[in-house]
């Protein structure tokens, strides 16, 4: 009997107006977004590897000296990915470039074409088209389900007959389900087609097994709309009122609520400026000066102009100068980080926001993506940090000491200045993480999308049980 | 007299028509948890915008004495680099827009002509992921909303009941019937709207330390002008499907997806259009071309160094805006950079024009594609919307570059101020405030350093010198800056209004559109077809 609901439904369905609307829609917008993904992403890609090429040319220039190896500022640029094309994950806000030494870590900064933005359009993505245009759609197709058969009729027939209530609660729910998957399914190949055609974007394996995941988590997410539908649609008597109510809900949980993100981060956090970290900069500057005068690095540790008496105290103090600045930069970032997780977490209230953050843990893409990358890069650093070092021993001339003075290793050798072969130095490689434990990451927020999709279908069984069909 | 008679009759039924579909409308279920959703969100944004708006403005305040008191301090010219703020735009509340998209500060120098995209550094720009939050959204999204709900069964619904064959049967024209639901419809919103226009304007008399200027006070009345023009367009629009479709249910299915288009697709994907068919180009051009123009400077300046001679001392001192300046200089010094300042300062002032070049012609590329995205986005009446409400609250590009309009006008009365106070730069007062035999002054003291036999002797002697250079530089007064300009930012509201007139007209267009195109389709409907 349910399958019997269910194969009516998706007839229904399938031969109404809002189904040809919505398919041409998702399948228009799916094309869209495939076509300006592989444009951007052969863009992108270009000036990568354009940047990365530029970046090892200019360190194998050093490896002449070890020490100016040890000096050279690299720069880490971050990779365009194939999943960007199911999400974004704002990256365009987020810095793409990572510069240090085997001493110093700077502020990642922005690099890219058009880097000042004025806003207001943001990027149409598959979680995106999602999350907005099909969500919606979800509310469309589940709006008069049982109060619209209730003002046809049939509701009253259907309900004559020995079939259980929640046979037919659950033959719509499947049946709306199957519907809405047709148009995401649809554009999704249209997309796929698109992007594979152009030979531009690789996926690999791993890539598509996430992007599988990706597509499960978005039916989790429309299937909290379809539950929301027939919730509402069960408790109204006219579907006039349940397209009223769902559209406010609509509007609520997926504009209003994310919005409210970069309120709430301001009010909670002061963001820093650039004023206070230079003069965070100074200070601890200041504290290391003061530090050498009270003779903490052992007498003579004089750092500029004059002759050094003292090399392993002056090197101790400018590591300790470097490493405090160090510090000072990293605070600076994690403050800039702090206010935006704080606003996502405050926003994951709305089934939006958690299914964006689900996938971009996924994806591994958006703020995760660039707190890791940073990671990775500061375990670079420590790696480069101890090929230099072990290098350094093989040199008797060479002092060991370790440390970002230009005078010093100019003057008094404190780095070996012999050459290294370009080969052995280890060179940064970005790791994208397993599927298990991105999943790991996003296995909160799938939580709450599991739980979302409960309580809307506990709320609808109950409130279809108590229908009054007269 | 039975003309006129029959003129009143006409409106009289038309008023009637109008009457009975308003009152109607009063007693349904949207209207109720339109206008409860309407006030509710309004008396929920409006405290934490304006507190919002209440802490920049003290942020601003704060910033504004700290850079006065520093100017206060100043002693030499050339230290007199001061910061421009601006003011937090009280009406950013109603509408957003680049409000917090843009920098608020701007620093006066004389080598360097502040541009727009310079201003943006001192936020924090990881938060520009959040979407936009402001009063405006609950207009251009709830609203244009329950406009098409309430819209959507005006005409679809009568026919479903059949009561418009009745309507029509009687002496009514058609075009009274369509307009009696025009102004229902319209009377309708207006309710909603002018609530949660009086909700958020009482809201800000909570907040004593906010107050609405009178030309305020006109931008909120043409905001509210225009949110009203754009419900009509929104009520249109749902009337044209309306008059289309046979059945309610489908008009409003219509309605609904050309809403979504309206809403995501159309101002989303405007972006991407305008991006591919103006691309930017990558940020190493600028870099490569400002990197010659900085060689070509620097060559020029080297050039000027070759005829003053070298060689000088001199002892500096802490000023103003974390400068330093001289505080004594020998004899060569003095000579010296009286000359550098004579000829370098025009060259740097010169190349910092040339700078603002380069920099302009690349910024005119992302206006370009940003022009460009908005004129796609006009297709889609919230687009349009939002440009009306930005441009009259005051938060948009337009006003953002007359911001910095002002601000190089007043770098360029503030260079002019240096001078004229220095003869060109050739005034000592330039780069210190030292007299002529101070450097011997001082040198007489450190003398006895030369000839110290021991280490306690030698800091008892560099402590007296020490002291006495303390002791300068607190004798040495702050320049007298009485006649400095002022900076002057004052927004006419005539501008953003006429800013705003393509935008307000267009919307207009669009609603008598709408308007002529359900007339139309209500004029060839055929009461025999249902």
């Amino acid at each position: 009997m349910i399958r019997q609901i269910i194969y009516k439904e998706i007839l229904e369905n399938l031969l109404s107006l809002r189904f040809i609307l919505s398919l041409l829609l998702a399948v228009l917008l799916f094309a869209a977004a495939g076509f300006v993904f592989t444009a951007k992403y052969r863009q992108e890609s270009q000036d990568y590897w354009k940047d990365t090429n530029e970046n090892l040319s200019s360190l194998s220039e050093q490896t002449k000296r070890l020490c100016d190896v040890a000096l050279y500022e690299q720069t880490v640029y971050r990779k365009p990915k194939p999943l960007a094309l199911c999400t974004d994950g704002f990256e365009k806000y987020f810095p793409n470039y990572v510069r240090f030494n085997i001493f110093s870590m700077y502020i990642p900064g922005v690099k890219s074409r058009g880097n000042f933005d004025l806003g207001r359009f943001s990027d149409m993505d598959l979680v995106f088209i999602i999350s907005l245009i099909l969500s919606f759609i979800a509310l469309i197709f589940t709006y008069d389900t049982i109060c619209g058969e209730k003002e046809a009729g049939t509701l009253r027939l259907m309900l004559a007959t020995s079939i259980h209530r929640h046979k037919i609660l659950i033959g719509k729910y499947v049946g709306v389900m199957f519907t809405l998957g047709i148009p995401v399914l649809l554009g999704l190949l249209v997309t796929l087609l698109i992007v594979i055609s152009s030979r531009d974007v690789v996926i690999s394996a791993g890539d598509w097994l996430k992007i599988l995941t990706i597509v499960l988590l978005s039916f989790l997410y429309l299937s909290i709309f379809v539950l929301l539908g027939l919730f509402v649609s069960s408790r109204t008597a006219h579907s006039a009122n349940s397209m009223v109510i769902l559209l406010l809900a609509w509007v609520g949980l997926v504009i209003l609520i994310p919005s409210f993100g970069r309120i709430i981060s301001d009010a909670a956090f002061e963001s820093p400026t650039q004023a206070e970290l230079q003069r965070k900069l100074t200070e601890v500057g200041k504290k290391i000066e003061d530090d050498r005068a009270s003779g903490k690095f052992g007498k003579n540790a004089d750092s500029f102009g004059f002759k050094v008496k003292n090399p392993p105290g002056t090197a101790q103090m400018m590591n300790a100068q470097t490493e405090a600045r160090n510090q000072v930069r990293e605070f600076h970032l994690n403050k800039m980080i702090a206010p935006l997780i704080f606003g996502r977490s405050f926003t994951r209230l709305s089934p939006t926001v958690i299914y964006q953050c689900a996938s971009e843990a996924i994806a591994g893409i958006g703020i995760t993506r660039f707190k890791s990358l940073y990671q990775q890069v500061k375990r670079y650093q420590a790696d480069l940090k101890e090929y230099v070092r072990g290098k350094d021993a093989e040199d008797p001339e060479s002092l060991h000491l370790l440390c970002a003075h230009n005078q010093a290793i100019k003057d008094w050798g404190v780095i070996s200045k012999r050459s290294v072969s370009f080969d052995t130095i280890p060179k940064f490689q970005e790791r994208d993480l397993a599927l298990g434990q991105s999943l790991k990451l996003a296995i909160w927020d799938i939580g709450l999308l599991v739980l979302f999709n409960l309580v809307f279908f506990a709320a609808s069984y109950v409130s279809f049980l108590k229908y009054d069909v007269r | 007299m039975y003309d006129k008679d029959k003129k009143e009759r006409k409106y009289h039924i038309l008023w009637k028509i109008a009457k009975k579909e308003f009152l109607l409308n009063l007693m349904t279920f949207k209207f109720a948890v339109g206008t409860i959703v309407c006030v509710v969100l309004t008396a929920v944004f409006m405290p934490v915008l304006v507190s919002d708006y209440q802490e920049r403005l003290k942020q601003y305040n704060d910033a504004f004495a700290a850079n006065e008191a520093e100017l206060r301090k100043v002693k030499v010219y050339k230290n007199i680099t001061p910061m421009i703020y601006r003011p937090p735009n009280v009406l950013s509340v109603f509408s957003e827009g680049l409000e917090k998209r843009l920098g608020y500060s701007a620093k006066i120098e004389l080598d360097n002509v502040p541009e727009l995209s310079a201003v943006s550094t001192g936020l924090n720009p990881y938060l520009s992921i959040y979407p936009v939050l402001d009063v405006s959204l609950v207009f251009k999204i709830v609203m244009s909303v329950l406009a098409l709900l309430v819209a959507y069964d005006v005409i679809a619904g009568e026919r479903e009941r059949g009561t418009l064959k009745l309507v029509l049967s009687g002496t009514v024209a058609r075009y009274q019937v369509l307009a009696g639901k025009f102004l229902a419809g319209l009377a309708t919103l207006v309710i909603p709207l002018t609530m949660a226009f009086i909700v958020g304007v009482l809201i800000f008399e909570f907040f004593p330390l906010v107050d609405l200027a009178g030309s305020d006070w006109v931008r909120i009345g043409l905001m509210y002008l225009a949110s009203l023009i754009f419900l009509s367009a929104m009520y249109n629009v749902g009337l044209l499907f309306s008059c289309l479709a046979k059945r309610s249910a489908i008009s409003l299915v219509l309605g609904l997806f050309i809403w979504i288009v309206c809403v995501v697709v159309i101002p989303n994907g405007s972006g991407y259009l305008a991006r591919k068919i103006q691309p930017l180009e990558p940020e190493e051009r600028l870099e490569s071309e400002l990197k010659l123009v900085a060689e070509n400077r620097d060559r020029e300046l080297k050039e000027i160094n070759k005829n003053i001679p070298p060689g000088w001392s001199s002892s500096t001192a802490g000023g103003a805006f974390n400068r330093s300046y001289y505080l004594v200089l020998d004899k060569r010094g003095l000579e010296y950079w009286k000359k550098s300042s004579v000829l370098k300062e025009p060259v740097r002032i010169k190349y910092a024009d040339k700078f603002l070049e380069v920099k302009q012609k690349h910024l005119s590329n992302l206006f370009k594609q940003k022009y460009l995205a908005n004129n796609f986005s006009r297709t889609s009446p919230i687009s349009l919307f939002e440009n009306i409400m930005s441009a009259l609250a005051g938060t948009d590009l337009d006003r953002a570059q007359y911001f910095m309009d002002r601000v190089r006008m007043h770098r360029n009365s503030v260079v002019a101020y240096v001078r004229s106070k220095t003869a060109d730069f050739s005034s000592l007062s330039y780069f210190t405030r030292c007299k002529e035999g101070d450097w011997e002054e001082g040198q007489k003291i450190l003398e006895p350093a030369v000839d110290a036999t021991n280490e306690a002797e030698r800091k008892r002697v560099l402590d007296a010198f020490y002291k006495w250079r303390d002791k300068k530089a607190a004798e040495t007064p702050a320049l007298n800056l009485q006649d400095f300009p002022q900076f002057i930012y004052q927004p006419s509201v005539v501008r953003s209004f006429s800013r705003a007139i393509p935008d307000l007209a267009l919307l207009t267009f669009i609603s008598v559109l709408f308007f002529v195109l359900s007339f139309v389709a209500f004029m060839r409907y055929d009461v025999r077809s249902d």
